[in-house]
């Protein structure tokens, strides 16, 4: 693993910022340097997997690699940045304004290399479906923290039947409430209750449906 | 039914230190918001009248035929009427049902994660101690005559005790007279979740400094609160400090060393704490250990492992909790049934330490027909 990779995963905010520069400096293809900041970023999501990091360090690591693509980026020529993984409309549900969670999946899944469309917080059913038809996205994140958005969840889902789109979108709801009970409530694909764990299921709804 | 030959307060106490109970008792955390509805109020006229909504309480509580005690007596605050202990309710942004356009009369309030104290802050808490702080910045969160808000808190109090008396006087005891966060609780809604944590890892000496800065204060209009509303106990607030949210040596560090000290502080005057546990917690239950027995409650939201804590737990405190608040709005009587069973049976063993409640407090949708059956099932229940 390289040293840009290892310092991300350790959480070595100043040593990141001085790789990250010296490599631009030097001419480092900057798609390179995004491929070994995501590399990190592996590492730090198996460390949460094992239980040796946790939120906190998910965040301190989102929040360096972000502050690295905030020099990268600039330096990428049109075109240049990769495929993404699939495209995803995310938001926490009408009636819910808690914007934590969504923000940290966002991070994770932008840094896993999903593009994201955040429509932000109590967003309604029609807000949803009009981002996922203007970008195509075959992946809708749904967040929610309290009980009420459950059935705001339902509508979206209900929302996505009536304008045919249901067969073309995996529905994943998140959020710390949500259960099984709640998917099936819902008639969502996938639920979790776990950030990267949510990152694990949207790759796994982007393959099937590929 | 289970013949019954405790009183509700007997049974409570029983459960909390420990001693053998005639059947599991019940508390849900409550509030005005699920009773309200129920009596045919919106949330936001529960809230913006208290007497309508403390009485919506009582009449919910004689419409499912009673439970054994209240966590906290009804929906006021009990802060002692000083500057500094206001000064924590009064940095914080909250939306409440019908006073913003487009939030619905029946939602729940609800808190705005935004960076209210600045690093700055740190500095000036470290130099002037909370009571300091909150002097010289009250008009920085509160722009108005500072009289207008003691008196605020002076009603709040004086309503949390009357509240608790018209309880006491039906044999319900309510079990905490004050509410307080640990230091790590309130920095992090305060400064919010991204920037505290950032904080923890660039600065964790200075935040330990405004922490050893804040905690005497803390400690103090807690148990200021507690002797002014009579009742022996602590609702202590708990949620960003755990294992959901960071390794152990954090937890060590800026979480257990702060919940100690005010759960012994508590403790040497006589006061239970009931310690609010939201999130999941289960890696740091075993630290739990180290604070005085039978003088805390664990209480769950259906995220730390009950289970596991029954193991770890069972000699040392009283466990409460968990029926998730999904189950309470979506589920059905019999799914709540089972669970409610499940957990008689397991955490309630023996009859004793345990007492069964909503997974924090019951959400304003929950189906009166889940909530009658979950009050039902210890009356109809004994641990097999």
């Amino acid at each position: 693993m390289s040293e840009l990779a290892n310092a991300i995963a350790d959480l070595k905010e100043d040593e990141v910022k001085k790789i990250v520069q010296d490599k631009i400096a030097s001419g480092t293809n900057p798609m390179s340097i995004v491929d070994e900041c995501r590399q990190g970023m592996e590492i730090v999501g198996k460390r949460y997997k094992d239980k040796e990091y946790f939120l906190g360090e998910l965040i301190m690591s989102g929040e360096i690699f972000k502050e690295a693509m905030a020099v990268v980026e600039p330096k990428l020529k049109a075109g240049q940045s990769k495929k993404p993984v699939a495209k995803m409309v995310l938001g926490t549900a009408k009636g819910d304004i808690h914007s934590i969670g969504k923000d940290i999946v966002a991070m994770l899944l932008n840094a896993a290399g999903f593009e994201i469309y955040d429509v932000g917080v109590d967003a309604a059913p029609e807000v949803f479906i009009n981002k996922l038809k203007e970008t195509g996205a075959p992946i809708l994140g749904i967040s929610g923290l309290l009980t009420p958005s459950f059935e705001s969840m339902k509508q979206t889902v209900q929302a996505l039947e009536a304008a045919g789109l249901r067969k073309k979108v995996k529905v994943i709801i998140g959020g710390g409430i949500v259960t099984e009970v709640v998917r099936k409530y819902v008639g969502a694909d996938a639920f979790t209750d776990d950030a990267p764990e949510g990152v694990e299921l949207c790759k796994k709804l982007a393959g099937a449906v590929k | 039914m289970i013949k019954e030959t405790m009183t509700p307060t007997e049974r409570t106490w029983a459960a909390i230190k420990l001693e053998p109970c005639d059947r599991i008792p019940v508390a849900p955390l409550m509030d005005v918001m699920f009773p309200s509805r129920h009596k045919g109020m919106t949330v936001a006229e529960g809230i913006a009248h208290p007497r309508r909504g403390f009485q919506a309480i009582v009449d919910t509580f004689d419409d499912v035929g009673g439970w054994d005690a209240m966590i906290l007596p009804g929906y006021s605050l009990p802060i002692p009427p000083s500057i500094a202990a206001v000064m924590q309710v009064v940095i914080g942004d909250t939306r409440y049902p019908g006073k913003e356009p487009g939030f619905s009369e029946d939602s729940s309030p609800q808190f705005i994660e935004k960076e209210l104290l600045t690093i700055d802050d740190y500095d000036d808490i470290i130099k002037l101690g909370w009571t300091g702080f909150a002097e010289k910045h009250l008009s920085r969160f509160f722009p108005l005559d500072p009289e207008v808000l003691l008196a605020w808190a002076k009603r709040q109090l004086d309503r949390y005790k009357s509240e608790g008396e018209i309880w006491k006087a039906r044999n319900i005891p309510s079990l905490c007279g004050s509410m307080v966060m640990s230091p790590l609780m309130f920095l992090s809604t305060r400064r919010s979740l991204v920037p505290f944590t950032q904080d923890l890892y660039r600065f964790p000496d200075k935040v330990q400094a405004v922490m050893d800065a804040m905690i005497d204060d803390l400690i103090r209009f807690a148990i200021e609160a507690a002797h002014a509303t009579g009742i022996p106990g602590v609702e202590l607030i708990l949620e960003r400090g755990g294992c959901f949210y960071y390794p152990l040596k954090i937890f060590e560090r800026f979480e257990f060393r702060y919940m100690k000290k005010m759960v012994n502080a508590f403790a040497d005057k006589g006061l239970i704490t009931v310690m609010h546990f939201d999130q999941d917690w289960t890696l740091n239950l075993p630290y739990l250990l180290d604070l005085p027995k039978k003088m805390c409650v664990c209480e769950l939201d259906s995220t730390t492992d009950i289970f596991k804590a029954k193991e770890i737990l069972k000699n040392h405190m009283c466990i409460m909790g968990d029926v998730p608040a999904s189950l309470s709005s979506i589920g059905t009587p019999k799914e709540m049934r089972d669970y409610c069973e499940k957990l008689i049976d397991h955490i309630g063993k023996g009859k004793t330490g345990f007492i069964l409640s909503t997974g924090c407090t019951i959400p304003f949708d929950t189906k009166f027909e889940n909530f009658q059956t979950m009050i039902n099932s210890v009356k109809n229940h004994l641990p097999q």
